[in-house]
C-alpha cells in the first residue's frame, strides 16, 4: 500500500517567465486515491500535465519508480488520463473509442531487438466490453458518441483509459461539466470503480466537497505551491493556514495572540484550546468553524453581538453576526432574527490555531462576503488565461 | 405600405438575379445554335460541342487545366493543412496576426498577384541564369541549365502559392473547433504525434481539408489573370485559350466551352454547399426545424449507396488525373518542339497535325489578343516563343529593337512562293526578318438597307445623316487612319498638325453624336443584328459577318476612294529562339501553297502565296461545289489597283505615338 509509485522532486514549471509551479515536492502511493485541490490556477493541472508527460518541467524531477521521467512522451508512460470536457474521438464510436488505445501497436524490446506487438481482435473485442461494463455502459458499444449524454460520455472517457490497464489514471476535473446530482452519482461511482481496479488515480478539482468524499490523501495547491497534504479529515479540522481553512469548508479567522501552550487570546478574551508548542505571545490566526459555535441568550454568551442578516440554507441556516465590527458566519438550525442580540459559547475544540502565513487577514470577515465571490469569478477568468497560454 | 414594400424588394431581387443569370443563360442557349452567330438565333445544333471536342488548341488547354488544377489542388491542399495545424498550435496573438497576413493575398486584386508572380519568376531566372553560368564555368560534373523560362513550371507554382492561403482558410476553423485535447488524449492513449495526425486530427478536419481542396480546385480551373502572367509561351490554360480567341470575335465553341467550364464550378460548388450542409445536419440532427434545400439533399446523399456512388466519384476522378498525367508527359517526352505564338482563330489547325505528322516536331501553338500584348508580352522577359506573328509596324519596332533573328532562307524553300508585291515591304526593306502569313484591307462595312446608296467615301463616317449608327473603332491607329484618309493625308505622318487636324474631325464628329459607340469585337454582333448601320473593320472579317447577317441585313463592304490601310502579318523568329531549326521548317511549311488555300479558306483572310491566291478560286469551287463570287473574292484579295490606292502602317516615332495616344485619351474624355 505504502509503495511510492510516482515522485515530483522540487519541481517548477514556468510560462513565458511566469513561475505556475514553485518546487513542488510530491509522492503518490501505490493504489492511492489523491487529490490536487485548489482554485483555477494554483498549479493542479499543471501538475497533472507534468505526470502525464504532456509537458515537460522546467526543473526539478518526475519519478516513476525512481526512474527519471522527465523527457518519456506520454505514449511511453504507463498513465492515462480523463480529460477535462472527455476529448472523445467524435468520429468513432463508442467501441472504436475505448478499443483506440488497444489498437496502437506496442514496441517492445527482446532480447535487444524491437518488435511491434499488436493486440488480438478477439482480446480487444473482450477487453473493451468488459470495461464498458465497469463503466455501466453494457450494450452502448455502437453508439456514436454525439448520442450519448454527458455522463455516459464521461463514462467512456474512463473506460477508454482503463482499458489499456494503466497503473495510474489521471483526472482533470472530469466532473466538471456534469450537473450536481450527475455529479455526485460519478463521484460515488469512480470510488467504486477504483477500489475495483485498485489502481492510483490521481485527480484534479476545486471542489473541495469532491475532494473530502473521495480522496485517501488532499494536496491542497494555491499560487503554485502546495499548502497542505494530508487525509480529508486533517485538511478539515487541522488547516494549516488561513488559505486552506478558508478553502475547505467555511471559517471564521481572527486573530489571536498565543499566551501559553493551551490559551488563546482573542477579542481581548481569553479562551481554552487543544493546541501547543507556540512561543509565548506568539501572533496567531484562529479558526472557529461556523457549524461549531452554539449560539445562546445574549447574557449567558462568552461574546456578544447583533445578526445583521439570515439565510436559509436547508439544514441549516447561515447567521451573520456582528462581534465588534468582525463579522462571523454561524450554522445554526434554530432562527435568530435580524437585529436580534445573540451571545455565543466556544468550547475547546471548538478552537483551531494556526500559526500566521501570508494568507492572513485576507479571509474570515464576513462584511467582504460578496466580494469574496467576486474574486472567485475572478479566478475563473485567470484560469481561462492559463489555458491560453498552454496551447 | 408595408405590402408594397415587400413587393418592391422581390421585384428588386428578381432584377437583380436576372441581371447575374440572364447573361449566362444567353450564352448557354447559345452554345447549342445552329449557326454561328451570337445574335441571331438559327435553331438547335450540339455541334459547337462536337467542333469543341476536336478543336486541339482547345483540349490541349483543357488537359493543361485540369493538371495544372489538380497537382496544384493536391500539393496546396497539403501544404495548407500543416500549415493550418502549424499555425494552430501557435499563441493566439501570433497566429490571428498570420491569419491576417493569409487572408490579404485573397483580397490582393489578382492582377497584381499575377504581376509580381511574373516580375518574382523572370528575377529569379535572371539570377539564376548567373549562378548557373558561374557553376557551370567552375566545375563539369553537373551541367545546370542557365536559361530558364516562364512555363508549367511556373505556372504550376503561382497556382499552388493563390491556394495555400484559401485551404488554411478552410481548414483554421475546423482546428479552432476541435477540442485541443483530442491530440493529448491520442498521444495518452499511446500514439505518437504522426499516428495522432493520421488517426485523430485528419479525420476531424478533414471536413475542412475538401472544402478547402474543392475551393482551392475551382480557383485553380477559374483563374485567368495569374495564370496569364506566369505561364509563359509555352503553356497555356482554357481560360486563357478562350480569352485568345476572342481576339477575333466570340464563336459559339467559346460559348460551348465557357458552357462547360461554368458547369463545372457550379458542380464544385453544389458539392462544397452540400458537404457544408451535411456537416450541419448531422451536428444539429436534433433541432427540429425544417431542413434547407442543402440539407435535404445532404440527407438524402447521405446513404450507403450514394456513399459508394461519392467513393466511386473518387476513384474516378483519380484515375481520370492519373489519364491526364500519363497522357501530358507521354505527350511532351523530349520531341522536337517549336513554340509558336500567332492571334485566335488564326489558323486552319488540321495544318498543325499536319506538320507535327510530317516533321515529327511538336507544335506548342499559343495566341494573344494583339500587336501590344505580344510586345509587352516579350518585353518582360517571360516569353519563350520561337515563332511569332505580328503586324507590319510592330515588325517594324521589333527589328528596331533588335528582337528579331535573321531568317535562313535557304531553310525556307517555300518563300520563292510569295508574291513579289509581298516582299520587301517598309518593315523589312531587306527582306531578313519576315515570312508573310497573310495579308488584307480595312475598310467600310455598311447596311445597305440603313444607308441611302452607295457610300465610297470615308466621310460617311462622320455623316450627321447616320448620326447614331455609326460604330467608330476602338483602335486609335485605324480610327485616325481613317480620318487621316479622309482629310487627304498619309497614314503615317508624323505632323502634329495633320493628326491634330483628323482627330478634329473625329472629335467633331463625336460632339454631334454620330457615333453608337468605340467597338472591337461587339462590331459582329451589332452589324449582323442591323443594330448599326456603319463601321470600320477588316476585310476578311466582313465576309464571316455577311454569313451570320439577320434577315433584313444587307452588309456590303468598300475600301473608300480616298484609299485605306492595307497591313500584313508576317512569321518572324525571336532573336535567341531556342528551336530555330523547327521555327524555320515550321514558317516553311506554312508557307506552302496548301497551307496557303486551308489558312485562306478557313480564316477568309488573303493569302501572300501567289499560287494559292490564284488557285483559290478554284479550290473553293472543288471543296464546296459552288462557284466563288468575284466579288467576294477581289473584297478577300484586293485587287492591285485597289491596293495601290492603300498604304501600310510603319512604325511611328515615339512622340507621335505619344500624340495619338495623348489624344485618343481626350477622346474618351470628352
Amino acid at each position: 500500500m505504502s509503495k511510492k509509485l510516482i515522485r515530483l522532486a522540487d519541481c517548477c514549471m514556468a510560462f513565458d517567465g511566469e513561475l505556475v509551479l514553485d518546487h513542488i515536492n510530491l509522492y503518490i502511493n501505490d493504489s492511492e486515491f489523491l487529490t490536487l485541490l485548489g482554485p483555477s490556477g494554483c498549479g493542479k493541472t499543471t501538475t497533472l500535465r507534468i505526470i502525464g508527460g504532456f509537458i515537460t518541467p522546467t526543473s526539478g524531477e518526475v519519478l516513476f519508480d525512481d526512474v527519471r521521467m522527465n523527457d518519456i512522451p506520454p505514449n511511453l508512460r504507463k498513465v492515462n488520463t480523463v480529460f477535462q470536457r472527455y476529448a472523445l474521438f467524435p468520429h468513432l464510436n463508442v467501441f472504436e473509442n475505448v478499443a483506440f488505445g488497444l489498437r496502437i501497436p506496442k514496441t517492445v524490446e527482446e532480447g535487444g531487438r524491437k518488435r511491434k506487438v499488436r493486440v488480438p481482435e478477439a482480446e480487444i473485442r473482450q477487453r473493451v466490453l468488459e470495461m464498458l461494463e465497469v463503466v455501466s455502459l453494457k450494450g452502448f458499444d455502437q453508439r456514436r458518441i454525439s448520442e450519448l449524454s454527458g455522463g455516459q460520455q464521461q463514462r467512456v472517457a474512463i473506460a477508454r483509459a482503463l482499458v489499456n490497464r494503466p497503473k495510474v489514471l489521471l483526472l482533470d476535473e472530469p466532473l466538471g461539466a456534469l450537473d450536481l446530482r450527475l455529479r455526485k452519482d460519478m463521484q460515488s461511482e469512480l470510488k467504486r470503480i477504483q477500489q475495483q481496479l485498485g489502481i492510483t488515480f490521481i485527480y484534479v478539482t476545486h471542489d473541495q466537497e469532491e475532494a473530502l468524499a473521495m480522496s485517501d490523501t488532499v494536496v491542497v495547491m494555491d499560487q503554485g505551491r502546495i499548502q497542505q497534504i494530508g487525509t480529508p479529515e486533517d485538511i478539515y479540522n487541522e488547516p494549516k493556514n488561513a488559505f486552506v481553512a478558508d478553502f475547505i469548508g467555511e471559517s471564521n479567522i481572527l486573530d489571536g495572540i498565543m499566551h501559553e501552550d493551551f490559551v488563546v487570546e482573542f477579542f481581548n478574551r481569553k479562551f481554552k484550546c487543544l493546541d501547543k508548542g507556540f512561543a509565548p505571545m506568539e501572533p496567531v490566526d484562529v479558526v472557529i468553524r461556523p457549524e461549531d459555535i452554539d449560539i445562546v441568550p445574549a447574557e449567558k454568551g462568552a461574546l456578544r453581538g447583533t445578526v445583521t442578516s439570515v439565510t436559509f440554507k436547508g439544514v441549516h441556516y447561515d447567521t451573520i453576526v456582528d462581534f465588534k465590527g468582525f463579522k462571523w458566519l454561524i450554522q445554526t438550525t434554530d432562527y435568530h432574527s435580524e437585529g436580534e442580540t445573540i451571545g455565543i459559547v466556544l468550547n475547546p475544540d471548538d478552537i483551531h490555531i494556526m500559526r500566521k502565513s501570508q494568507y492572513s487577514g485576507m479571509f474570515g470577515d464576513y462584511s467582504s462576503y460578496s466580494e469574496e465571490y467576486d474574486d472567485l469569478e475572478d479566478v475563473s477568468l485567470l484560469e481561462e488565461e492559463e489555458g491560453g497560454d498552454e496551447e | 405600405m408595408k405590402k408594397a414594400n415587400r413587393t418592391g424588394s422581390r421585384f428588386l431581387i428578381g432584377l437583380m438575379f436576372l441581371f447575374l443569370y440572364l447573361p449566362i443563360i444567353l450564352l448557354i442557349v447559345f452554345s447549342f445554335n445552329a449557326g454561328d452567330s451570337s445574335a441571331v438565333w438559327r435553331g438547335f445544333s450540339l455541334n459547337w460541342y462536337r467542333e469543341l471536342f476536336q478543336n486541339r488548341l482547345i483540349m490541349e488547354s483543357l488537359y493543361m487545366t485540369l493538371l495544372v488544377s489538380l497537382l496544384a489542388t493536391v500539393i496546396s491542399t497539403a501544404a495548407g493543412t500543416f500549415a493550418a495545424i502549424g499555425l494552430y498550435s501557435l499563441s493566439r496573438r501570433k497566429r490571428d496576426a498570420i491569419l491576417m497576413v493569409n487572408d490579404i493575398p485573397m483580397m490582393n486584386a489578382d492582377i497584381v498577384t499575377g504581376v509580381s508572380l511574373c516580375l518574382f519568376f523572370v528575377a529569379f531566372f535572371q539570377g539564376w541564369g548567373g549562378f548557373a553560368r558561374w557553376f557551370n564555368g567552375v566545375q563539369s560534373a553537373v551541367e545546370l541549365p542557365t536559361r530558364l523560362t516562364l512555363g508549367f513550371g511556373t505556372l504550376l507554382l503561382a497556382h499552388v502559392a493563390f491556394n495555400i492561403p484559401y485551404v488554411i482558410l478552410n481548414v483554421s476553423p475546423r482546428l479552432r473547433q476541435m477540442d485541443k485535447n483530442l491530440v493529448d488524449a491520442a498521444q495518452d492513449l499511446g500514439c505518437t504525434w504522426m499516428q495522432a495526425f493520421w488517426k485523430v486530427i485528419l479525420p476531424e478536419i478533414k471536413p475542412g481539408i475538401v472544402s478547402g481542396a474543392l475551393i482551392a480546385f475551382t480557383m485553380s480551373v477559374d483563374d485567368f489573370v495569374i495564370s496569364y502572367f506566369t505561364a509563359g509561351s509555352a503553356t497555356s490554360t482554357l481560360a486563357m485559350t478562350i480569352y485568345g480567341m476572342t481576339k477575333r470575335r466570340i464563336t459559339p465553341e467559346i460559348n460551348a466551352v465557357s458552357t462547360l467550364l461554368f458547369l463545372t464550378v457550379l458542380v464544385l460548388l453544389v458539392v462544397v454547399n452540400v458537404r457544408e450542409a451535411q456537416l450541419e445536419h448531422r451536428e444539429a440532427s436534433r433541432e427540429p426545424r425544417k431542413p434547407t434545400l442543402m440539407e435535404r439533399i445532404a440527407g438524402r446523399t447521405n446513404t450507403p449507396g450514394w456513399r459508394w456512388a461519392k467513393r466511386g466519384a473518387g476513384a474516378a476522378a483519380i484515375c481520370c488525373f492519373v489519364a491526364v498525367v500519363v497522357f501530358l508527359t507521354g505527350a511532351t517526352s523530349s520531341q522536337p518542339v517549336v513554340n509558336v505564338c500567332s492571334w485566335g482563330e488564326y489558323i486552319d489547325e488540321d495544318l498543325i497535325g499536319q506538320f507535327e505528322e510530317a516533321t515529327g516536331i511538336r507544335v506548342n501553338y499559343q495566341t494573344v489578343e494583339s500587336n501590344e500584348t505580344l510586345y509587352s508580352l516579350l518585353k518582360s522577359g517571360g516569353a519563350d516563343y520561337d515563332v511569332v506573328v505580328p503586324s507590319d509596324y510592330m515588325i517594324a519596332k521589333l527589328i528596331e529593337e533588335d528582337m528579331l533573328e535573321e531568317l535562313d532562307y535557304s531553310n525556307i524553300p517555300n518563300y520563292a512562293l510569295i508574291d513579289e508585291r509581298f516582299k520587301g515591304l517598309s518593315f523589312d526593306p531587306g527582306e531578313r526578318y519576315t515570312v508573310p502569313y497573310t495579308w488584307g484591307t480595312l475598310g467600310i462595312i455598311y447596311n445597305r438597307n440603313m444607308v441611302d446608296g452607295e457610300i465610297t467615301s470615308w466621310s460617311a463616317l462622320y455623316d450627321d445623316r447616320y448620326a447614331g449608327n455609326v460604330l467608330l473603332i476602338n483602335n486609335s491607329r485605324d480610327a485616325m487612319g481613317a480620318a487621316l484618309m479622309y482629310l487627304g493625308y498619309s497614314v503615317n505622318t508624323t505632323d502634329p498638325d495633320e493628326i491634330r487636324a483628323a482627330f478634329q474631325v473625329i472629335e467633331d464628329a463625336n460632339r454631334r453624336g454620330v457615333f453608337q459607340g468605340r467597338v472591337m469585337d461587339e462590331v459582329f454582333q451589332k452589324m449582323e443584328g442591323g443594330n448599326a448601320a456603319i463601321a470600320t473593320y477588316y476585310a476578311g472579317d466582313y465576309l464571316s459577318m455577311v454569313e451570320n447577317q439577320a434577315d433584313g441585313v444587307d452588309l456590303a463592304f468598300v475600301i473608300p476612294e480616298e484609299g485605306s490601310n492595307w497591313f500584313v502579318d508576317a512569321m518572324c523568329v525571336l532573336k535567341d529562339a531556342p528551336h530555330k531549326e523547327a521555327a524555320e521548317a515550321w514558317i516553311n511549311f506554312i508557307a506552302s501553297t496548301e497551307a496557303n488555300l486551308a489558312n485562306m479558306d478557313y480564316i477568309w483572310y488573303a493569302s501572300p502565296n501567289k499560287e494559292a491566291l490564284e488557285q483559290y478560286p478554284a479550290y473553293y469551287e472543288e471543296t464546296y461545289g459552288e462557284e466563288l463570287d468575284q466579288e467576294t473574292y477581289e473584297i478577300m484579295a484586293a485587287p492591285p489597283e485597289v491596293l495601290d490606292r492603300c498604304e501600310v502602317y510603319e512604325n511611328l516615332p515615339q512622340e507621335t505615338l505619344s500624340l495619338y495616344s495623348d489624344l485618343w485619351v481626350e477622346l474618351g474624355v470628352g
